[in-house]
């Protein structure tokens, strides 16, 4: 029985449409796993918002390898986020119209368009994340070229998770108003920051790419569920395991559906470097060496501490004797990170 | 483009500027010598891919900070002369190696770039507009590409900027209010024109102060309007030194403005005149005008506190507008303003005054400073905000 997703997709929908029409200049990102979802639904639900006349017309997603899938389920503009290279493959001719750029680097610009001539591009300025792009003085003879060879769609930028400081986008700005852009992409900018550009540079449109906030953003609609599987009573001092573990004290074993291939026990690092979430996640890699972690699997609303590391479809569960032994058949919460999981099966409730 | 910076005489200086269509008043070797009480220089940039040719220029002020006499803040002032719209490396480079060799600890710099430009009913919405405190908040009707490469690239070649966020700083003002006197094809504008985007109120001023008399005189060292130069100086000066008790503002003493017109006019007969508005025999205001090529400012103004409904200051605006018209100019700038535009800013009524002319209001690149010696400018830095 698999690791399922539930949707209530009223719910879910109702989230999207109320954020998108909040958001002038959406940009839906859809990339990896899909935050969950998979491509083709994110593709799937972009092509509803577009005929929401939300002002929807583009999606963006990660890489080269991610545009066939989402192409044929949108019918509108393919950005990729993945700044292009001379090894990037080649776009199907069918879409290649609808497929916008990213050029981070001024020598990438000639060879891209020897390859698509008039193509739709987006120049990528590098920002205090120091990760891809152009320095001022090299964008804006880019900018020359894109202008009179290409179809120039505008500037990019990448703010860390915390955004950008207004003062570094307002310098930034210099940078795009030297390129004579008329259109910025960004990330991760507040709704006030947007606001505030958008009062003072009327004259250029903000589209702001969100992936998380957009279809994560309402978790009440989601319900991640595991099956049990199998349960084993458990005395003091039996063996269990891959490992041959012995057990400290008498209780169940319970074995849930979602393992390692579904994310499950993988630990994405958070990027938290407050000093408190450091030291939790030192004590947490204590039990992780005794063998000893809690599980992001619940009963009844408590939390199960895993009896081994998880295998790659499934895990065992310790389950302390005097609570409530769940049947086979019967489901457990997950708590699980979206952009890390890959789900068996997603059930679309109305 | 192979740059030099070496020291050129005053007149080559000012043969280089008669050759731009204009430069800062700030920037002519003459303002040098208005500026006696500091060590000044006029430094010029040759080029010798082509065969060695003066093509920029720069009047740079030396200005000493007090307990290190060996050093100076380099200023220039609304400068340099060069040209902004490409690559600064090779200009701001050898200019800085220069500097640093006449034992200058810092570079301040002002280039006359345009960033930005809003309109006249623009600033007036703005400032009608409880939700807006600052030009910037607003979108401009012009916005320049040039100006805001200059910007960028200056910040990232590190130097920092020193133009306040608000009012007035010590500096040169980063906003100006300027009425264009040509359209935007290079054909100049008629008397008309000019007046008709001026507000009812300063078309009714202008006509109300002709109306009842006043009558406006214009004086230069070489062209007394009858009787003595010195005489109708001494009247400005008079008026000047009544208004600043009035406004609050200390007064500059008589000799700081007999040397600028004598230093001045001696550079061009017309670079400085002096308008004056009497009525009946009084004098109501009085103001100074400069101009270089195809630039004028209303420099300082001075006004009666009586009489004021005979609207000599309105009257002499004008003189100066159809002066500066008639001279060719194709720009006439009123000077600062700040980029406040909160009603209950201090400022705010001068802005009105300068926006009912119709212009726009102007945002420069502002003055930036380039340390080189890092310490002593650091110590300059504090020195400058303590005091």
């Amino acid at each position: 029985m698999p690791l399922k997703l539930t949707v209530d997709t009223d719910r879910w929908r109702k989230h999207v449409q109320t954020f998108a029409e909040a958001t002038p200049g959406l940009v839906p990102v859809a990339k990896g796993n899909g935050y969950g979802f998979t491509l083709r639904k994110l593709a799937h639900q972009t092509e509803w918002l577009t005929g929401l006349d939300a002002g929807v017309d583009t999606l963006a997603v990660g890489t080269y390898n991610e545009v066939w899938e989402v192409a044929t389920r949108f019918s509108g503009s393919i950005y990729v986020l993945t700044p292009w290279r001379p090894y990037s493959p080649e776009i199907n001719p069918e879409i290649a119209d609808r497929v916008i750029h990213t050029i981070s680097r001024p020598e990438d610009l000639p060879l891209l368009l020897e390859r698509q001539p008039n193509a739709r591009v987006i120049l990528e300025l590098v920002t205090s994340m120091r990760r891809h792009g152009m320095t001022p003085s090299a964008l804006w003879p880019t900018a020359t070229i894109a202008r009179e060879h290409a179809q120039f769609e505008g500037i990019t930028m990448h703010f860390g998770l915390d955004g950008g400081s207004l003062a570094e986008v307002r310098a930034q700005m210099d940078a795009v108003v030297g390129a004579e852009a008329k259109t910025v992409w960004v990330s991760h900018l507040s709704a006030n920051e947007m606001a505030q550009l958008r009062a003072s540079y009327g004259d250029i449109t903000f589209r702001a790419r969100v992936g998380t906030g957009l279809w994560l953003g309402d978790r009440g609609a989601l319900d991640v569920t595991a099956t049990v599987e199998d349960v084993h009573p458990l005395e003091r001092g039996y063996s269990y395991g891959y490992r041959g573990r012995t057990a400290l004290r008498a209780g169940h074993l319970v074995v849930a559906s979602g393992g390692t291939a579904h994310g499950i026990g993988l630990e994405a690092p958070l990027g938290d470097t407050h000093l408190r979430s450091r030291a939790v996640a030192v004590a947490r890699g204590g039990l992780d060496a005794m063998g000893q972690a809690r599980s992001p699997y619940t009963l009844d609303g408590k939390t199960l501490w895993f009896a081994e590391p998880p295998h790659m479809q499934e895990s065992m569960l310790m389950l302390p004797s005097g609570a409530r032994v769940p049947e086979v058949g019967e489901e457990l919460e997950v708590r699980v990170r979206y952009t890390a999981t890959s789900f068996d099966e997603i059930v679309l409730e109305s | 483009m192979s740059l030099t910076v070496r020291p050129i005489t005053a007149a080559e200086h000012l043969a280089f500027i008669e050759k731009q269509p204009s430069v800062s008043f700030l920037q002519t070797p003459s303002w040098a010598r208005v500026k006696t009480e500091w060590r000044s220089e006029s430094i010029g940039w040759f080029d010798s891919t082509l065969g060695g040719a003066l093509v920029g220029a720069a009047l740079v002020l030396h200005r000493p900070v007090p307990k290190l006499e060996r050093y100076t803040l380099a200023y220039l002032p609304e400068g340099p002369s060069i040209d902004w719209s490409g690559d600064l490396e090779p200009w701001l480079a050898p200019l800085a190696t220069y500097l640093k060799k006449n034992r200058a600890f810092g570079i301040r710099i002002g280039p006359r770039v345009t960033t930005a430009t809003w309109s006249a009913a623009q600033v007036k919405d703005g400032i009608a507009d409880d939700t807006v405190q600052r030009l910037n908040q607003l979108t401009p009707t012009h916005r320049d590409a040039t100006g805001a490469r200059v910007v960028s690239q200056l910040r990232a070649a590190g130097w920092k900027p020193q133009s306040p966020e608000d009012g007035f700083g010590a500096g040169q003002p980063q906003y100006n209010f300027v009425i264009p006197l040509a359209h935007d094809d290079g054909t100049p504008k008629t008397e008309d024109e000019v007046l008709k985007g001026m507000n009812q109120l300063w078309r009714r001023n202008i006509k109300k102060s002709a109306k009842m008399g006043v009558e406006v005189s214009v004086a230069t060292p070489s062209k007394p309007a009858g009787g003595e130069f010195d005489a109708d100086l001494s009247a400005f000066h008079d008026l000047y030194v009544h208004t600043a008790e009035r406004d609050h503002f200390t007064p500059r003493r008589r000799d700081y403005f007999k040397t600028m017109f004598a230093a001045m006019s001696a550079e061009d007969p017309d670079r400085i005149k002096l308008f004056i508005a009497r009525h009946e025999g009084d004098v109501v205001a009085a103001t100074i005008m400069v101009r270089v090529g195809q630039y004028a400012w209303y420099s300082y103004g001075a006004s009666s506190t009586e009489k004021r409904d005979v609207r000599g200051s309105n009257a002499l605006q004008w003189a100066m507008i159809q002066d500066a018209l008639a001279a060719g100019a194709t720009s006439y700038d009123l000077r600062g303003i700040t980029p406040t535009l909160s009603a209950d800013d201090s400022h705010v009524g001068l802005i009105q005054f300068k926006v009912g002319t119709g212009g726009e209001a102007v945002e420069y690149a502002g003055e930036w400073d380039l340390p080189l010696n890092k310490a002593i400018y650091t110590a300059f830095d504090l020195y400058m905000k303590r005091r």
